[in-house]
């Protein structure tokens, strides 16, 4: 994972991206108790708009020797899928990430309240498991999260979330 | 009483959860491959890689 983690801020230092943050399960693994997953997700805010903003990821990636597999970049082995930030609140979402540490390495993360916004406004079903999974586990600004929430007209989805699935 | 039983084993689930929460990152990495390998162990999936951490 150290690897896939120095790549991937090689691919920010490089501006092949213009920022990151991971996201999806280990996002919420960093908050909250472990839950199996598979890939690496990463949310990217690319270094130009376009219509294949992946394309510069899978050619430095070649470039590098690592397959794909599926919608992933095996990087030495460890599968990461690139998701361009795909709206206004995973655009902030990445732009306003937080700092983690595994092992020597640094790497961006998205910040819970943020995570929690984002499975909101998904609302999978898994998403909602993620959301009642943030809410009873994890340390929330209650602040920060209104006013995200507030920002992204989620304010009204999120009470009656609460109201359905969790007493607070 | 059954209600009370029942209380206080999902309580108990959620002090366990909550405890895991708080475990350090590299350990919780170290758990998720442990899923995955347990996973794996049941059903071959090869889109499904234990991570080689």
């Amino acid at each position: 994972m150290e690897k896939a983690l120095q790549v991937i801020e090689e691919i920010t230092r490089q501006g092949i991206i213009k920022a990151y943050a991971i996201g999806g399960g280990i996002a919420a693994t960093y908050y909250i108790e472990p839950v199996l997953t598979y890939d690496l997700d990463i949310f990217f805010i690319p270094a130009k708009e376009g219509l294949d903003v992946l394309a510069p990821i899978y050619d430095y990636a070649k470039k590098r020797g690592f397959k794909s597999q599926a919608e992933t970049i095996l990087i030495e082995g460890f599968p990461v899928q690139f998701i361009p930030a795909y709206n206004d609140l995973v655009r902030e979402a990445v732009e306003n990430a937080a700092t983690l540490r595994y092992r020597d390495i640094e790497a961006k993360v998205l910040k819970v309240e943020y995570l929690l916004a984002i499975a909101l406004q998904t609302g999978r079903a898994k998403d909602k498991e993620r959301v009642i999974r943030l809410l009873d586990e994890a340390v929330i600004d209650r602040a920060i999260l209104r006013r995200i929430l507030k920002s992204f007209e989620l304010t009204d989805t999120f009470r009656k979330f609460e109201r359905q699935f969790h007493e607070r | 009483m059954n209600d009370k039983a029942a209380e206080k084993v999902f309580r108990k689930k959620r002090d366990r959860r909550r405890r895991l929460a708080k475990l350090p990152f590299e350990k919780k990495i170290e758990i998720v491959v442990a899923l995955q390998k347990a996973a794996a162990g049941i059903r071959k999936d090869s889109r499904h890689i234990v991570w080689p951490i």
